[in-house]
């Protein structure tokens, strides 16, 4: 039977669960029914209607845009029920509680259409459980769709099919996860916890036990238990912090009672003393009165740190650093390390690494579900199999056995081998039949990642590189720290033009770094203009003008891809392509006037040019720039891809691709879709308002100073973007060219960046990451 | 001299621009309602209707085109009826009033519509392309903000926070009680909309208190005093009234409101705009021969709360008798209609309340004061 397309969904439940999966669908553009209980007959949509608005106003937002919002429709059990009949996936995310669920299953059966997908939410609850005394056609369309909080933003989807589950329907909803929702479908089976939090609870249990067993602070404990081995530099306590203390003993109660009293987690899962008094006098995290951490603003906002062993809060103290090679990741180097600080390493890393190659394939058929379940559900930088690689699975094995603890079968199998490697470039991983397989992405995933292990660079230097990706297509990859943009990349896009020319069809700008850009290299530019090398600042500033252009001119089509941020300079090479492809998650904004300066690479007048051409804007020499000027003087920054186009850092016509695994093969797709009778774009003509013009903003931005919402030498600086938005000493008669615009922004940048206020802020960036307001 | 008589007020219900309820109302639809409605209820001639005289302080966009003529065509009066839009900011519609009453008086026609609009929903204030004269912005105010130039007033004439919250709560107090009496349903136009009929204001806010209003951050300057709860809201309406000649009003049977005694327009320093209604209504009652305690009804234009007690203290008005149904602080000031409704409105109170004369006044951006003395008719 083949399953039918998902074109509108229903999510019964309307917590932050259920809430923010609805909002999800509808970031894809599917319209979803939000369902929950009748609570005051008055107003009977109150609780999913309370659940839409309060999400309009939670940071960060479920929503990538109002218009999103609109497509969730609310309405309660009771009386819309029989709605779900036009619904092809029925999402069930009410509370875990077993006869609530079974309750609400027999009702959706009377009503559903047989075939329509029904999923739910649960995390604890065995799927054999949840069908019980369901007819045969309830089992066949019913699966476990468990997604991490929040939706949005965590990108693991664990499914796990029951073997009744109809395969192609169960396809049908992974693939729709996939593709619209974005999410990397990890396959588990139906244990309890499934993958990331049975992994992910007995790693936070050992890493507590052994915190309070070892006598550790909790800043010596993050130091070791977070960056060093690849986790979020929050560590453990952080991440408890985050999550919410009080959330543990649910954890761990759900897992006592649903795992085999055999299972290693039964035997480590205690409750500390500490942690019941914390929670009972409402130190819950973040979101209570403090945690492990707390700010004490009556000490003038000063950090603290719990002592594990007194309850009392001290002074935060600075982490301890590692010595050699243990602080620089190697995971060896740490658990040998002498002391409780080796110690603590190997308490952490010895049970839970073997736990997790014990659950293969209890839990999942093969290692790579568990690497990614970790990677993706608790945003480890290694999977559990990927870091006993960088032990070594022989080292492991060797000091498990010596302990007497158990050692699984997979890391005997694997002996003295690793559990990944690269073979004729392509990455393999070790199967449970002892040979090694290769990595197969999803069908459509195209990675640079996996291009790189495969071949070598057309193109490279210092900051950039350029690799063939297949099809006549070749992608410019930004290398340099943080991706920052530089002479190098300039030049290396200088390089690439005539050489896509002569024997290449198109040009895609992506990399895989966590952002695509955030733009021009800060710390260079400060170098520069700490010895006053005005020349080599200049020089930069017109580089970047001219690789920028010469891209938009370039005889082929250039579309850009970018995912995370793309701030300042890399905002603006995607204003300079012919087609954007963005990952719905990109950050993109122009950011200049935050550390003192104007957008220097061509920003201006690309934005300006593209609200001229916008329809909605009224006629006349002002409305394209008033919003411009707007946009740029507050360093606005789109947070998601839906924004930037309202925004106009993306044009209409601007593709989006939800999943982030698949945004180089959609941006390949579109650049050779636009190969045939490609012609560069003309370039545009500016009529623009002149002195006029200029004196209706610096009347508007005297407003925000005298209103204390903006300082004076945020005047200083939104009065050189008017001089450039409004043509400088140009009339409005006058016709301006691109490049009179580019030489009125290189004018004003040379201007602010003399300025010790501008170079103030740009020092301020660089050591502290957020913007001076001086 | 030919006597100047007003024998009919009309306008749209007050909604706030953007969130009201005649955000989606283009405002020549708008004004076009209130304009037919006004014909319908005076029961004037239409033939006889020389000229459609339209004040807009931002005549563009929809409300641009000469949008007069539109709205007499929009509300199919006789094609020989003319259509003038003028603009003096906030003082456009009353401007209409005294250029009707001046073409009469030389013969030029003996009925006239003056109307007002302002969409502020649809139109900004400023307009879609303001472009200042550099030159004249940097030696004079010309350009300034109309709050900043309500902060100039309060500091300048020492009004404090707490006086101007106290009148903000008392015009509301005043506009809700006229409301709940029905005694603003008389003048209003039901406006059928998307969202359906609209036929009462939507800018009140009967709730407010002063500890309320004391809560509110200052508006325009960090420092300030001045707040939105003290301002008048950015507003959507129209208002229209109609003029005669006293003689065709009595031979055509039309009821007479009021006679037009006098009107003045006087100049002033645009950063303490507020005060403009000072001297225009000094000139106005010496044209009229009358001093300010012989005026028992006053519609004085609420801008803000600090130049409308500025203006009061300094003409020595009686508060009492100053916008006796509330003003536009609570009911809103879409600046084109405001001076057609507050002359209409003081010629209604004139009747309703008895008395002999009435002071209708505002101040205009840019440094400008206009008023209009009208007469009880026995």
């Amino acid at each position: 039977m083949s399953a039918p397309r998902i074109k509108k969904v229903c999510v019964i439940g309307a917590g932050t669960m259920g809430a923010g999966i609805a909002a999800q669908v509808a970031n894809a553009g599917v319209p979803v029914l939000l369902l929950d209980i009748v609570r005051d007959p008055a107003d009977r949509n109150a609780v999913a209607a309370g659940a839409v608005a309060k999400m309009l106003k939670t940071d960060p937002a479920p929503f990538m845009s109002k218009a999103a919002a609109k497509l969730v429709e609310v309405g309660n059990i009771e009386d819309d029920l029989a709605k779900v009949a036009d619904c092809d996936w029925i999402v069930e995310a009410i509370i875990e509680r077993l006869d609530l669920k079974q309750d609400l299953y027999a009702k959706l059966e009377a009503v559903r259409r047989p075939g329509t997908a029904i999923s739910s939410n649960t995390s604890t609850i065995p799927l054999a459980k949840l069908t019980e005394g369901r007819s045969e056609a309830f089992r066949r369309d019913f699966l476990i769709t468990h997604f991490f909080n929040p939706p949005r933003y965590m990108r693991l989807l664990e499914v796990v099919a029951g073997p009744e589950s109809d395969p192609a329907l169960v396809a049908a909803v992974s693939d729709f996860a996939d593709r619209g929702l974005g999410k990397a479908v990890v396959r588990a089976k139906d244990t309890p916890g499934f993958i990331a939090n049975r992994v992910g609870t007995f790693w936070i249990q050992a890493a507590l036990n052994a915190a309070f067993d070892l006598e550790l602070t909790v800043e010596e404990a993050d130091a070791i238990a977070g960056r060093p081995m690849g986790v979020p530099k929050t560590g453990i306590f952080g991440l408890i912090d985050l999550v919410g203390i009080d959330l543990m003993p649910h954890l761990k109660q759900s897992l006592t009672s649903t795992l085999p009293a055999d299972d290693p987690y039964q035997a480590i899962a205690r409750t500390a003393p500490l942690i019941e008094k914390m929670i009972a006098d409402g130190y819950t995290g973040r979101k209570g009165k403090g945690g492990f951490y707390r700010i004490n603003r009556e000490a003038g906002k000063r950090k603290e740190a719990i002592d594990l062993a007194t309850g009392a809060y001290r002074p935060a103290a600075t982490p301890p650093s590692l010595p050699g090679a243990a602080g620089k990741g190697d995971l060896g180097a740490l658990i040998a390390l002498p002391g409780k600080f080796g110690a603590y390493a190997w308490a952490i890393l010895g049970p839970t690494l073997s736990y997790a190659a014990s659950l293969v394939p209890q839990a999942a058929d093969d290692i790579v579900a568990i690497d990614e379940a970790m990677k993706l559900g608790y945003n480890w930088k290694y999977g559990p199999f990927e870091l006993i690689d960088r032990i070594g699975a022989t080292k492991l094995v060797e000091r498990l056995a010596a302990e007497g603890q158990p050692v699984p079968e997979i890391l005997k199998l694997a002996g003295q081998r690793s559990f990944y490697r690269i073979e004729q470039g392509r990455r393999q991983y070790l199967g449970l039949d002892g040979d090694y397989h290769d990595v197969v992405r999803p069908e459509g995933v195209l990675l640079l990642e996996d291009i790189k292990a495969a071949s070598k660079p057309l193109l490279k230097n210092g900051s950039a590189a350029l690799w063939d990706i297949g099809d006549g297509v070749v992608a410019l990859e930004f290398t340099g720290k943080m991706n920052a943009l530089d002479g190098d990349v300039m030049k290396l896009i200088g390089e690439a033009i005539p050489l896509v020319q002569k024997s290449y069809k198109a040009l895609v700008v992506y990399n895989e770094g966590s952002n695509f850009s955030a733009g021009a290299n800060l710390g260079l530019a400060l170098f520069a203009l700490n010895i006053a090398a005005w020349g080599e600042i200049e020089k930069l500033v017109s580089g970047g003008q001219q690789a920028y252009k010469a891209l938009k001119y370039a005889p082929f089509p250039v579309v850009s891809a970018p995912a995370g941020m793309a701030l300042g300079g890399g905002c603006e090479i995607l204003l300079h392509s012919d087609a954007v492809q963005a990952h719905a998650e990109s950050y993109i904004g122009l950011v200049e006037c935050g550390v003192g300066l104007v957008p220097g690479w061509g920003g201006c007048g690309e934005m300006l040019d593209r609200w001229k051409k916008n329809p909605a804007l009224p006629k006349g020499p002002m409305p394209a720039v008033a919003k411009v000027f707007e946009i740029i003087s507050t360093a606005t920054v789109a947070k998601s891809a839906a924004e930037a186009k309202e925004l106009g850092f993306l044009r209409p016509a601007d593709g989006v691709t939800m999943n982030r695994d698949r945004l180089l093969a959609d941006a390949k797709a579109k650049a050779l879709a636009l190969v045939d009778g490609y012609a560069p774009p003309a370039p545009p003509e500016f009529r623009l308002p002149g002195a006029g013009g200029r004196t209706a903003l610096d009347l508007a931005v005297q407003g925000f100073q005298a209103r204390g919402l903006a300082t004076e030498y945020d005047g200083v600086v939104s009065g050189l973007l008017a001089e450039v938005l409004t043509g400088g000493d140009a009339d409005p008669v006058d016709v301006l060219s691109e490049q009179d615009m580019l030489a009125l922004e290189r004018k004003a940048f040379m201007t602010l960046v003399r300025e010790p206020r501008t170079q103030a802020r740009v020092e301020h960036m660089l050591e502290t990451g957020k913007p001076l307001r001086n | 001299m030919t006597n100047v008589v007003i024998v009919g007020y009309a306008r749209s219900p007050f909604h706030p621009a953007g969130k009201g309820a005649l955000a989606r109302v283009r405002p020549d639809d708008l004004a076009a309602q209130v304009v037919r409605t006004l014909v319908e209820r005076t029961g004037v001639k239409a033939a006889d209707i020389e000229d459609i005289i339209m004040g807009c302080a931002f005549p563009e966009g929809e409300q641009g085109f000469n949008v007069a003529r539109l709205v007499g065509l929009l509300a199919d009066l006789p094609i020989s009826v003319g259509g003038m839009t003028v603009n003096r900011f906030c003082g456009s519609s009353m401007s209409a009033i005294h250029i009707a009453a001046g073409q009469i008086q030389i013969g030029a026609g003996e009925v006239f519509i003056c109307a007002g609009i302002e969409s502020m929903s649809r139109v900004p204030m400023m307009g879609f392309n303001p472009l200042p004269n550099p030159e004249l912005a940097k030696r004079s105010a010309a350009y300034i903000g109309m709050g900043d130039t309500a902060e100039n007033v309060a500091a300048k004439y020492q009004i404090s926070r707490a006086e101007q919250e106290a009148f903000a709560v008392a015009s509301q107090q005043k506009a809700a009680a006229a409301q709940a009496a029905g005694k603003l349903a008389e003048e209003i136009v039901p406006i059928p909309t998307k969202g359906g009929v609209v036929d009462q204001d939507g800018t009140l806010r009967p709730d407010t208190t002063a500890e309320g209003l004391a809560g509110l951050k200052p508006a325009f300057s960090a420092d300030g005093t001045v707040t939105a709860g003290t301002s008048s809201p950015l507003t959507d309406g129209a208002s229209a009234v109609l003029v005669t000649s006293e003689d065709y009003a009595r031979a055509h049977g039309l009821p007479i409101l009021a006679r037009v005694k006098s009107v003045a327009i006087s100049g002033c320093l645009p950063e303490i705009m507020g005060i403009g209604p000072v001297e225009a209504s000094r000139k106005a009652m010496a044209r009229a021969g009358i001093a300010a305690d012989q005026i028992d009804v006053v519609e004085l234009n609420e801008a803000f709360a600090s130049q409308s007690l500025a203006c009061i203290r300094d003409l020595g008005l009686d508060p009492a008798k100053v916008n006796i149904d509330g003003g536009a602080i609570a009911i809103g000031h879409p600046l084109g209609a405001t001076g057609a409704r507050i002359v209409g409105k003081a010629a209604a109170l004139l009747k309703r309340e008895g008395g002999r004369y009435a002071l209708a006044t505002q101040c205009i951006g840019g440094g400008q004061g206009i008023a209009t003395i009208l007469e009880a008719v026995e």
